[in-house]
């Protein structure tokens, strides 16, 4: 019974940092319809930025998330003003195609910069825990838990309730009336993929005071990314939330009780019987028409 | 005029749509277009909010040369442009589709339009996509109105309505223009668009072909014989 519950702990709290990554890559998909293949590579991008700041000033890395979350928006900002751009009117296909490119650039750059060691963000307390019971609870991983969450929450009002938020949900469901109202829509969509790709390097440098990274592991971040956006409902930001803790405990029960090899399976097992009795999403509504929903 | 428009050229890809058009409106003016299905109304709407390039000729607001610039420019200068099929944001409240009409403006108030299109004040709350179909057209001429627009544009205003509610909708708009907002307003009803504007275009294969005072135009031939089938 312990175990069972050491490992329901230890899955939503990883669920929680999971749904934060998630969370940008559902809305990047559901405001542009792009499906951003370097999610992950922004992910990890966000750990070197916690370790290098970390290395040079020793900045915590509780501190030094903002930091990443700073680099990777001004990145993506970029990236989508000056390139995505530029094909984001075309067939999903050719931004599923541009994204993978960009993918293999920055997993290819982090090689040369960072080699392909396994690295980690040390501190002084990530490694302690709390103990409840006979459960043991890793003070990081809570840490990484309570971060993550109010940030999606914090997500969920700016888009929600801000002038800015109202213009990314207007350009998200359609564009042309969006732009008849004086919204720039292709600064909109910069802003829109700089916001995803901050909160994206602010769950890496997280990921990595809590466990390990090095550059392959981005394609492992795009692809749950993309079986937690699909399983909460697509542009739905609570969904991701939703998505990821249930993405996390099925991670961690399968971890527990099934071999190692089971859990990727097991997770897309529950991607697809999700999908069959709900096709929306976990909370995600049948209307497409209105693209992203909060 | 407020709105001078002179030898204007536009299309799309190798179509031209739109040869040596000239068209006016005045202060407090309610003008209509009108004509048969792609005379190219539509894309003279667009290309006055900037959503396509002009060709050839001039387009002017207050002096202001409109080719140039930008979509959210031209909002800027006070000019509103309702789209063809309405294109509310259909997910959104009522409430955040008006808001939106007043972003580029940052004009929150909603009591003015409220007052002017009461209907719309029980349904602020609600997803735009539930609206009826007149609702709908009142909630976007309400956004539009929203950048509080020197010039409103609004395109088909009657597609897909009953008479009674046209006829209610169009009743809204000498209101609107004594306001200080001109309406340019496109129409393939043109019985309804004459009865309210003051002057009047004909819009035939991407040239205008008529204009003149709205009374004038429908007591015209050629406008009761092609639009308004008395014989």
């Amino acid at each position: 019974m312990t175990s069972f519950l050491q490992a329901t702990l230890y899955g939503l709290l990883q669920g929680g940092l999971l749904g934060l990554i998630a969370v940008g890559f559902s809305l990047v998909w559901g405001v542009m319809n792009i499906v951003n293949l370097a999610h992950g590579a922004f992910v990890v991008l966000g750990a070197y930025v916690g370790w290098q700041v970390n290395d040079w000033i020793g900045l915590d890395p509780f501190l030094g998330m903002f930091v990443a979350a700073a680099v990777l928006f001004g990145l993506g900002y970029a990236l989508q003003r000056w390139l995505i751009n530029l094909v984001v009117n075309g067939p999903v296909f050719i931004t599923l195609l541009l994204t993978f490119g960009l993918d293999l650039m920055i997993v290819q750059a982090m090689n040369i910069a960072f080699s392909a060691d396994y690295r980690s963000i040390p501190t002084s307390y990530a490694g302690d825990s709390l103990h409840l019971g006979g459960i043991r609870v890793p003070l990081g991983r809570l840490l990484a838990f309570g971060v993550s969450v109010v940030v999606t929450l914090a997500l969920v009002a700016l888009v929600n309730r801000t002038r800015t938020g109202l213009s990314i949900m207007a350009t998200g469901m359609d564009r042309a009336a969006a732009r008849l109202m004086g919204i720039r829509a292709r600064h909109v969509y910069a802003l829109t993929f700089g916001i995803a790709a901050g909160l994206a390097g602010m769950a890496g440098t997280m990921i990595g005071t809590v466990g390990t990274f090095n550059p392959a592991a981005a394609s492992g971040y795009t692809l749950l990314s993309f079986v937690i956006a699909v399983l909460g409902g697509l542009g739905n930001m609570y969904g991701a939330l939703i998505g990821g803790l249930v993405i996390g405990l099925v991670e961690a029960w399968a971890g527990q009780y099934l071999p190692g090899t089971w859990i990727n399976a097991l997770a897309f097992l529950v991607l697809v019987v999700v999908l069959i009795v709900r096709p929306s999403g976990l909370v995600g509504r049948a209307y497409y028409a209105a693209r992203l929903e909060v | 005029m407020m709105l001078e428009v002179r030898k204007l050229s536009a299309g799309y890809g190798r179509v031209q749509v739109l040869w040596d058009i000239d068209l006016s409106v005045g202060e407090r003016e309610i003008v209509a277009l009108v004509g048969p299905n792609g005379a190219g109304k539509t894309t003279l709407l667009r290309t006055l909010s900037g959503v396509i390039r002009m060709r050839g000729g001039t387009a002017e607001f207050r002096g202001r040369s409109l080719g140039d610039r930008s979509i959210e420019q031209i909002v800027d200068l006070g000019i509103a442009h309702v789209p063809e099929g309405r294109r509310l944001f259909a997910g959104l409240t009522v409430r955040a589709n008006l808001l939106l009409g007043g972003w580029r403006t940052k004009n929150t108030d909603l009591d003015r339009v409220i007052e002017l299109f009461p209907p719309l004040e029980p349904r602020l709350e609600q997803v735009a996509g539930s609206l009826s179909g007149g609702e709908q057209q009142m909630c976007a001429i309400a956004r539009g109105l929203m950048s509080q627009p020197e010039l409103m544009m609004i395109d088909e205003l009657s597609l897909g309505l009953a008479p009674l509610i046209v006829d209610e909708i169009l009743a809204r708009l000498p209101d609107i223009a004594a306001a200080g907002t001109s309406v340019l307003l496109v129409e393939q009803d043109v019985d309804a668009a004459l009865s309210v504007a003051e002057r009047a275009y004909v819009l035939e294969t991407g040239q205008v072909t008529l204009s003149g005072k709205a009374g004038v135009l429908l007591a015209d031939k050629r406008i009761q014989e092609s639009y308004l089938g008395i014989a």
